[in-house]
């Protein structure tokens, strides 16, 4: 640490400046570098607008649930029960479709309400009954795997899946565009809205800044921090649909590691552009990142493992090189 | 003079594109007490934030007992024998009194173990002669800010520094709590411990000091002592000019009707069936000490507390808000007394920070719910200009000003939103000469208009120069009435020593 400090004593104004853009801009230079590394490397097959088409489309699910996420870390609290819940609601439409025989539009709009629902209890849990969201959100999620079991009797639900159905994430029905990217564009588009550009947006920014400020400046604290959750749940409920829908199947745990991903995503975009909050934009930023760089390594046939080496790597390189640069430019 | 034990030369300092000091300079002898004075914004934090090794200068030099040092640390600071107490006191809601004296400090062991019993028996003898009251074991959360302070030199003392600096000590005490603090800076003077002392009080400065730095603009640009050192001189130096000294209101202003009443209000154990009237368009002030209970009475009128027994209304209305939320709903504003913890988004804009209470005003309309972020620029602009707020623009973090403008920012809130009451405490802490008189300025303006105003401030003489008049409270009750001529220093003071037991008879309910 006193290292880093007398380094930091050295520095010019000039190097000051270029570290601030270093924290800032770092993880999208970084995102930049990688997708020109690749593409020079695999000339033929990476900088394709179909392979980009691809990387796209796979990581729209994650960007979804990701972008959910980012409302609920937004409003100052965490919300673990994304992943299970995502695998859950997968079981439970495949099964409304399936079993049930229900219209495809009913059943999603089913699902999304009970996401709305989890998200709901999650966010009574956190403000009524004062339980820490970790904890609170962590035993919804556990329940909701239980529940996906039982549902599903461990067993999944591959047999009779409509066709319909398998077009909900593999249809184009958009000018060609694959639905869960315009899924996904509406979605972060969306939730880039609210946060950014509308007076709700202020006051979730004012709650996840300083809750006790925003509380006495007017605003309805645990309102927020519920709709939160909400908008956590519904993204997740979205994203275990498509998932479904993409896998043809209902599987008890299929979504789990989502949570994950959509945790790595979101804290990379908290070192993209600010200094260290959470936002939509830099969400996308994370989850590309992390898109690409499987891809990459995808395409250059490295094993799994390695990926996930990756994405663990990344993420604290890129967030521990922001803090690290912020702190040496304020000095 | 003895050979000074700091001298500090030239020291220059950019953030980004804000060049905080320009070049200040300034040295201290051992025992000297030394002011330090400058309007929100010159680079007082900032210089003595550099001493502590917290921010590093870009040019200057820093000389401790004659000998060149680069201070770079915050423990180097404290090696070379300098102690801070900053504008933002530091403590540690979750540990005892004596875990926070002793924070940071090298402690004694035993086995391996911290010994906190043999520590204990060294800071007790500190401890006592600051005036340090809680027992050392006590949790400080629920202490007041006086407390605090007293363990904060308390540090100091025990990490036996050489110069103590003391960022706007009595911003947040009381009279009484104040001239307890300036016997013991006068007590570690005499004991060849120097202190620095920052203020904008400057009686404060000109009984204490023997001689005073005036920054303006981050640069040196007086420094006062002798026959040199005295209010008109030191005003001048500090605005580059000389100012009109803020006048009593005194004015007989209209009183209009009763806007909001309290019946009896009581919760345990700071506030104790307290009833009031307050008027559209009047000042009125609560004195007392600090620990009074005017903050919690703040508090209750706000809905950010439930009270126990007692009624309110508003507009002759039965009132009880069930949160702040519905409070301004119903038309009250609150500028808490804490400004960082309970009224600032530090790392959002100034724009962001004056609009969130007026987001109603923001929106394009009822059925566009997007912000109009031309007009929420627009309105910051205005608020900058006419409360002038030293910032680059309406985007700037507010956590990047300096202490006073943001305090500006925190009243400026309300000031856009101009609610039928408005309830400030403390409202002109840390807030320069000059941005004060335009606070009450402001403040009187919008009585003038029609506001009802509720303000608190143990500074003595902020309720004369500001209030109609003025309820004293002791104890968790008001003690007295004081109006129109009754107002002055000295009655609010007498008052606020009273037994409330003795004066309950007689005060009108
Ligand atoms: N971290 C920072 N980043 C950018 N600007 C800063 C930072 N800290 C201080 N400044 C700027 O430097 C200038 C000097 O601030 P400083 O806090 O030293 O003033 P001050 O004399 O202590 O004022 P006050 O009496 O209001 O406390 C101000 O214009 C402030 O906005
Ligand atoms: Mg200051």
């Amino acid at each position: 640490m006193s290292n880093v400090a007398i380094s930091a004593r050295r520095l010019s104004p000039g190097a000051k400046a270029a570290l601030g853009i270093f924290a800032r801009y770092g993880t999208i230079i970084g995102l930049l570098a990688m997708i020109a590394t690749f593409s020079i490397l695999s000339p033929g097959a990476f900088p394709t607008v179909s392979n980009f088409t691809n990387v796209l489309n796979q990581a729209s699910l994650a960007m979804i649930i990701a972008g959910g996420l980012t409302l609920a870390v937004v409003v100052g609290e965490l919300d673990l029960s994304i992943g299970f819940a995502a695998s859950l609601h997968g079981i439970l439409i495949t099964g409304l479709v399936v079993h049930d025989k229900l219209p495809i539009p009913l059943a999603v709009v089913i699902v999304i309400a009970l996401g709305a629902v989890i998200g709901l209890v999650n966010g009574f849990i956190v403000t009524k009954v004062k339980v820490n969201s970790v904890i609170a959100t962590l035993g919804v999620g556990t329940i909701l795997t239980g529940l996906a079991f039982a549902y599903s009797a461990g067993v999944p639900i591959v047999a009779g899946v409509p066709e319909a159905f398998l077009q909900l994430s593999l249809g184009r029905w958009l000018f060609g565009i694959p639905n869960n990217i315009v899924a996904m564009i509406v979605v972060l588009g969306g939730l880039w809205l609210l946060v950014e550009r509308t007076p709700l947006g202020q006051e979730i920014q004012a709650v996840g800044g300083n809750a006790v400020a925003a509380r006495l400046a007017g605003v309805n604290v645990d309102r927020i921090k519920i709709l939160g959750f909400v908008i956590s749940g519904m993204c997740a409920a979205l994203t275990g649909i498509l998932l479904a829908s993409r896998l043809g199947s209902g599987t008890a745990s299929a979504a789990d590691s989502y949570l994950l991903t959509a945790f790595a995503a979101v804290f990379l975009g908290s070192a993209t552009l600010r200094d260290g909050e959470f936002h939509v934009l830099g969400t996308l930023v994370g989850a590309l990142i992390i898109a690409f760089g499987f891809n990459g390594l995808n395409i250059f046939g490295a094993p799994t493992f390695s990926q996930y080496v990756l994405q663990g790597a990344i993420l604290i390189i890129a967030v521990g090189m922001a803090s690290l640069g912020r702190s040496l430019a304020e000095r | 003079m003895a050979a000074p034990f700091l001298v500090a030369r030239d020291i220059a300092k950019a953030f980004g594109g804000t060049q905080a000091l320009k070049g200040v300079s300034l040295d201290i002898a051992p025992g000297e007490i030394h002011g330090l004075v400058g309007a929100n914004g010159a680079g007082k934090s900032t210089f003595i934030r550099i001493l502590a090794g917290l921010n590093h200068p870009d040019a200057g030099r820093v000389e401790i007992d004659g000998q060149g040092r680069e201070i770079g640390t915050p423990q180097r600071a404290t090696e070379l024998g300098m102690s801070f107490i900053h504008q933002e006191l530091a403590f540690v809601p979750g540990m005892t009194v004596l875990q926070n004296i002793m924070l940071g400090v090298p402690k004694k062991t035993r086995f391996g173990l911290t010994d906190w019993r043999a520590i204990a028996r060294d800071v007790a003898p500190i401890a006592r002669r600051v005036g340090i009251s809680a027992p050392l074991n006590a949790g400080v959360k629920g202490l007041s800010t006086a407390e605090i302070w007293l363990i904060n030199i308390c540090r100091a003392l025990v990490r036996k520094a050489r110069l103590i600096v003391m960022d706007e000590p009595t911003a947040s005490l009381a009279a009484s709590e104040a001239e307890r603090l300036f016997a013991i800076v006068r007590d570690l003077s005499a004991s060849g411990v120097a202190v620095l002392y920052i203020s904008h009080r400057l009686d404060e400065i000109l009984s204490l000091c023997t001689r005073v730095s005036v920054f303006r603009d981050g640069r040196s640009v007086a420094e006062l002592a002798g026959d040199a050192l005295n209010r008109p001189a030191l005003v001048e130096a500090i605005v580059g000019g000389a100012i009109r000294d803020v006048q009593r209101a005194a004015t007989a202003r209209q009183r209009g009707d009763v806007v909001m009443e309290a019946k009896k209000l009581t919760r345990a154990p700071k506030v104790h069936g307290v009833s009031l009237q307050l008027h559209a368009g009047e000042v009125l002030g609560i004195g007392g000490l600090v620990g009074a209970g005017r903050t919690e009475l703040a508090r209750l009128l706000f809905g950010a507390d439930r009270p126990d027994s007692g009624e309110m209304m508003l507009m002759g209305r039965p009132y009880a808000p069930a949160s702040p939320a519905a409070a301004v709903q119903a038309g009250l504003g609150l500028v808490p007394e804490e400004r960082r913890a309970e009224a600032l988004f530090l790392s959002k804009s100034i724009a962001f920070n004056l609009g969130i209470a007026n987001l109603d005003k923001l929106a394009f309309g009822r059925y566009l719910p997007l912000m109009n972020r031309r007009a929420r620029t627009s309105m910051a602009g205005e608020m900058i200009r006419s409360l002038s707020i030293k910032a680059q623009s309406a985007s700037t973090p507010v956590g990047r000003l300096s202490g006073g403008n943001q305090q500006k920012v925190a009243i400026g809130r309300w000031l856009q939103r101009i609610p039928k009451v408005l309830i400030l405490d403390e409202p002109t802490r840390g807030v320069d000469i000059g941005a004060r008189a335009e606070i009450h300025r402001l403040i009187r303006q919008q009585a003038e208009a029609g506001m009802a105003v509720l303000v608190i401030s143990s500074e003595p003489d902020e309720l004369p120069e500001l209030c109609d008049r003025v309820l004293v409270m002791a104890e968790g009750r008001i003690v007295r009435e004081l109006t129109g001529p009754a107002v002055s220093r000295k009655a609010i003071v007498e008052a606020s020593y009273l037994e409330p037991e003795a004066v309950m008879e007689d005060h009108p309910a």
